[in-house]
């Protein structure tokens, strides 16, 4: 390993990225092939053992194809935005402990640094939505910045929950802290399970999946904010919303289910189990449940989410007041 | 000059240079835009100086900021232009400079009085500008949760004010039931409904 601090961490990005990127790869096959089995077909077979190999397919198809960039269309903003979403989400991946060893940066603000990027997820998509001239991609970016600033309150409040009970903003602060005292989904009865449930609700909302995908409802507005995109440029809006998804996976690991802390396997196995089951458990969500109309989307934010996140948090206030 | 000096140009140079771009901009949403990268390179201003918790706080709040005012510009202005001209006669180019200039004044003046401390400072952590709002500013802080929450209250008023006397409002936002088929198919609009 070399020394000098700016290689080490441009090598630990490029690692990180490319892990990354990899995983976003394989589990679009993962996911092809659980919704095929909830439909009741097979899902991809044909290339390579098991269908394995259709990513690269995939990659290799869209590369390959033409990308058209509307005549009327702000063709710098409709360039810049598809980019610009890989990059935010991916940018989380910076601040999650993958192992006690393994984390490119324990900032003490990590858990802010994580939301903030999340926060600014509805910003680009909007930018695409708008940069494409094109009714369709507008209403879809308007819905996407209507359910991504209403839906980051609950989703901070959610996850400011751990950070009272454990007392730091630093994510491997916290994780250690549940190395020592229990994983917060159980160890703060009651208050850490609801933050854990809703933490999750908001994630998806924040990454625009079902049930919270109304700004690309492909039944009102084709694909919403990505309606002109094509070949290369729509993967990339595909990797970043793979990508957040996994990566909302690994904070809600971090942050409620105790991280790398595990018995016998090593940590970094646990982390991976972990982000693993939850993002099992959001595919298994999206091809099971209806998307939300968008005044259902409101009341459920505002009128449930926001109360309950203030009370879990006065909730969680209190029990750190008790236990010490 | 050293890397942090260079790497302190850039970013204040960056900061100039967008700010230009948000004043001169011919496109509302570009010009959001702009105040966006503004925004952004303040905040890597703010982790330069090691203030790593204003920069998050920075991003997190402006982003909804941002986001809401660039709503209000593409729906309150019209799709084709973009932008409102709002090129003024020369006697307020006049005045804007004088109030321009001013306002830096005042600002120079208040930063040239302020006492800064010659050596390095280290940025108070988050846990020490959390203690400090709960202990020492404990005032100005409830003052301003007050002030947040009658603007909250406020915004809810503004936005459920209704006319009186309007039979469809009284039902609330929810979307009203569909007008029972009849038979045959076709929809009965406006008939009464058979208890």
């Amino acid at each position: 390993m070399t020394n000098d601090p700016w290689l080490r961490a441009l090598l630990e990005g490029a690692a990180v990225v490319t892990a990354l990127m990899t995983a976003v790869a394989w589990i679009t096959w993962l996911e092809r092939k659980i919704a095929g089995r909830i439909q009741s077909r097979l899902g991809p077979t044909m290339v390579g053992p098991f269908g394995l190999l259709q990513p690269l397919a995939d990659a290799v198809k869209s590369m390959q194809k033409e990308s058209i960039v509307p005549r009327d269309a702000d063709a710098l903003l409709f360039w810049l935005a598809p980019p610009l979403t890989l990059a935010l989400a991916l940018g989380t991946a910076a601040v999650i402990p993958f192992s006690p060893g393994l984390l490119a940066s324990d900032v003490d603000i990590g858990v802010l640094y994580a939301l903030a990027l999340s926060g600014l997820l509805s910003f680009p998509i909007w930018i695409a939505g708008w940069a494409s001239n094109n009714k369709y991609s507008l209403l879809g970016g308007m819905r996407m910045v209507a359910q991504g600033i209403s839906y980051e309150i609950p989703m901070v409040l959610s996850a400011l929950v751990p950070v009272v009970l454990a007392g730091t903003l630093s994510m491997g602060g916290v994780v250690r802290h549940q190395a020592e005292h229990g994983w917060f989904v159980v160890s703060a009865p009651g208050v850490g399970f609801v933050a854990f449930l809703v933490f999750l609700l908001t994630a998806l909302a924040e990454g625009n999946r079902i049930p919270f995908d109304i700004p690309e409802a492909e039944s009102e507005l084709v694909a919403g904010p990505t309606t002109e995109y094509t070949a290369i440029q729509w993967s990339l809006f595909a990797a970043a919303e793979y990508a957040h998804s996994l990566l909302a996976s690994a904070i809600a690991a971090t942050l409620f289910l105790g991280g790398w802390d595990g018995p016998v396997l090593p940590p970094a196995v646990w982390m991976v189990l972990k982000t693993g089951a939850l993002f099992l458990l959001i595919t298994w969500l999206r091809w099971s449940l209806l998307r939300l109309r968008s005044d259902q989307l409101m009341s459920l934010c505002w009128k449930l989410l926001v109360p309950l996140t203030l009370l879990l948090l006065l909730g969680a206030g209190t029990w750190v007041t008790l236990a010490t | 000059m050293s890397g942090e000096q260079v790497g302190f140009w850039v970013v204040a140079l960056a900061i100039l240079g967008a700010g230009r771009q948000v004043v001169t901009s011919r496109n509302l949403v570009h010009t959001v835009l702009w105040l966006a990268v503004t925004l952004a390179n303040t905040a890597v201003a703010f982790v330069m100086l090691e203030a790593t918790f204003l920069a998050a706080v920075q991003v997190l709040l402006y982003t909804g900021g941002v986001l809401t005012l660039m709503l209000f510009g593409v729906m309150l202005t019209t799709r084709d232009t973009g932008f409102v001209d709002v090129r003024s006669p020369l006697h307020r180019g006049f005045a804007g400079g004088v109030l321009a200039a001013a306002v830096m004044a005042l600002v120079s003046a208040s930063i040239l009085r302020t006492p800064l401390p010659e050596a390095r400072v280290t940025a108070p952590t988050t846990e020490a500008l959390g203690a400090s709002f709960l202990t020492e500013h404990v005032l100005a802080f409830e003052a301003l949760s007050l002030l947040l929450l009658s603007a909250v209250i406020g915004a809810v008023v503004i936005a459920r004010r209704r006319d009186a006397g309007d039979p469809r409002e009284e039902r609330g936002p929810a979307i009203r039931p569909r007008a029972p088929r009849a038979a045959g198919g076709a929809v009965r609009l406006g008939a009464p409904e058979a208890e």
